[in-house]
């Protein structure tokens, strides 16, 4: 009898926990959602904005995301790549695992610090001030360990046939690399790409100093004192001074364009990833 | 096996990897670097000295240490006995079939951006804690235990997915096992589960901690900002009620942007983020340690 209590309230308090994660996922979205209503149209995308994100609509500060995330792909793409290649096939076992812990306190840095370094390279001693490149070789930064560690991980699960068999055919190191870990693992790649700018696009510490004004700019022109309009700036600006009810409705459109962006990755990642599973599936 | 030759593409990759290796050694030495000016002006007193002027030339970081600590502390507190709670819900009591979208769902929480959770924070959760901390009377609802909830928040998908990774790792013949000795489902759990995935779970309460002190946006909109909030008695609850600063907070303040022109100034911003990097790079070895002694 004391048992099947004891049972009951140890379930009981597992299920209400899992139901207080789903109630405040809910929660989250919905108040989001629910708050920006009325101020949703194809206006909020298109239109430039105007007296301090009162009125118009958010162009600029969606484009300048946009920018950014590509500029954080650039980066990212070729140093992600070249770390899960040396982790998983060009290092000693040794090395390869050292590696593996660097990146681990690399993807725990606080975004700030990260921020504050681009500060005082790239605005500071190299002279750019506010500069799109700047923001965007941060965040490119921030986000390599995700992208190095999703691909690696694709590649530590292909069958070490296929690459014994691609060097029993002759190929060199770097042949293999090419045919095999990097043509199945490019999938990977990929998602752990999108997966890391999901939280680029949403990331506002990186873009604080190094990047991000909160009106008069549009889209970058050159590299020194080129500021960018973003997102998640606009939002942070605003929340710390909260204005009148009417552009507040249009600050949380503003937050829900910008869950939007982060949905739209995180989604196409995901897919790869459920996709990648099925492959494994059949393959096996 | 003869050595051949490094060919190009092995020189790009360790090329690209030596370039990332110089900013990731760069980014730390050019912060421990920059920061030497503020020790040797203030010797040990920047980590325990209270009063931070920068006009005055005083800089102590300590209410911020305790700021990062006390916010951090009261978000696992919240965060790890929920994320654990869901953690064992998700991968001992749903079916497979359910178990994924579950977690996936929780795991939403963890892709919404830190500055809508401030957002969020400043408009609606400032509000409840005034009425939470009524009998406190706090001036307003910007306040420690403010920014340790919204944490909390923030935090706990990281909790829930790694606890649930963990307990869904422990070998399935030894749960059987202890089901065949006769014990119920979640005396199971309590005996031989949550035992043996207990470095993993650890793993995740210590990662997630990690996320929460690293976290800037989203309390920066909700903790009141002031300086100099050091407690009278240092384990007392009170504090919490009120207004604070952690390290990252006053790093992405305005103050940043002024400290450039004054090396002193600097090297105090600095030495702050040398305090954050030292935590984070601590909990992240801690992590990956406890995280490799989990089951096989």
């Amino acid at each position: 009898m004391r048992r099947r209590l004891l049972d009951g309230v140890f379930s009981g308090w597992a299920a209400a926990c899992a139901a207080l994660g789903l109630a405040l996922v809910v929660g989250v979205v919905g108040l989001v959602l629910v708050r920006a209503a009325p101020a949703v149209s194809l206006e909020l995308v298109l239109a430039p904005s105007q007296g301090a994100g009162a009125e118009g609509g958010l162009r600029y500060q969606l484009l300048g995301t946009l920018v950014l995330a590509a500029m954080a792909l650039a980066v990212c793409t070729p140093l992600a790549t070249a770390l899960a290649l040396l982790q998983t096939t060009f290092l000693p076992p040794g090395a390869a695992r050292a590696l593996g812990v660097a990146l681990a306190c690399w993807n725990g840095l606080p975004s700030v610090a990260l921020g504050i370094f681009g500060f005082a390279l790239f605005t500071q001693e190299l002279g750019w001030g506010k500069s799109w490149l700047a923001g965007g070789v941060v965040l490119g930064m921030l986000i390599t360990p995700t992208a190095a560690g999703a691909l690696a991980a694709r590649i530590q699960a292909i069958p070490a046939r296929l690459i014994e068999s691609a060097r029993g055919l002759g190929l060199t190191r770097s042949q293999v690399a090419w045919a095999v870990q990097l043509r199945l693992g490019a999938r990977g790649l990929v998602a752990g790409l999108l997966l890391g700018l999901a939280r680029a696009v949403g990331e506002t510490a990186p873009i604080l100093f190094t990047a991000a004004v909160f009106s008069g700019a549009t889209l970058p022109r050159g590299i020194v004192e080129s500021p960018i309009l973003a997102l998640p700036y606009h939002i942070f600006v605003l929340a710390q001074d909260l204005p009148s009810p009417e552009a507040r409705e249009r600050l949380w459109a503003a937050a829900l364009l910008l869950l939007g962006v982060v949905a739209c990755f995180a989604a196409i990642a995901l897919r790869l990833r459920l996709g990648d599973r099925e492959e494994g599936q059949h393959a096996g | 096996m003869a050595r051949r030759p490094i060919d190009a593409t092995q020189w790009t990759a360790f090329g690209l990897g030596g370039l990332a290796g110089a900013f990731f050694v760069g980014l730390v030495g050019l912060f421990v670097w920059q920061s030497l000016p503020v020790f040797r002006h203030e010797g040990l007193g920047y980590l325990t000295g209270t009063v931070w002027s920068f006009r005055h030339q005083r800089f102590g970081a300590l209410p911020m240490i305790y700021g990062t600590l006390a916010v951090s502390g009261l978000a696992l507190t919240l965060a790890a006995p929920v994320g654990l709670g869901a953690a064992i819900f998700t991968s001992e009591y749903l079916s497979p079939r359910w178990r994924l979208p579950v977690k996936g769902a929780i795991e939403l929480l963890a892709g919404v951006p830190s500055v809508v959770y401030g957002l969020l924070g400043a408009v609606v959760l400032r509000e409840v804690m005034v009425d939470v901390l009524a009998p406190f009377e706090p001036l307003s609802g910007d306040t420690l235990a403010t920014a340790g909830v919204l944490l909390a928040v923030m935090i706990l998908p990281t909790a829930v997915s790694l606890a649930d990774d963990a307990l869904s790792g422990v070998p399935k013949d030894l749960k059987r096992a202890a089901r065949g000795l006769g014990l119920s489902h979640a005396q199971t759990i309590r005996a031989a589960t949550l035992p043996i995935a207990l470095p993993g779970i650890a793993a995740a309460l210590v990662l997630a901690l990690g996320r929460a002190l690293g976290e800037t946006i989203a309390i920066f909109l909700v903790i009141g900002r002031q300086d100099g909030q050091w407690p009278e008695r240092l384990l007392s609850l009170a504090p919490l009620t009120g207004a604070g600063q952690t390290l990252t907070t006053k790093l992405g303040g305005a103050e940043t942007h002024i400290a450039y022109r004054d090396p002193l100034h600097w090297a105090a911003i600095a030495g702050l983020v040398v305090i954050l990097l030292a935590l984070s790079v601590g909990i992240s070895v801690l992590g990956s340690m406890l995280a490799k002694r989990g089951p096989r």
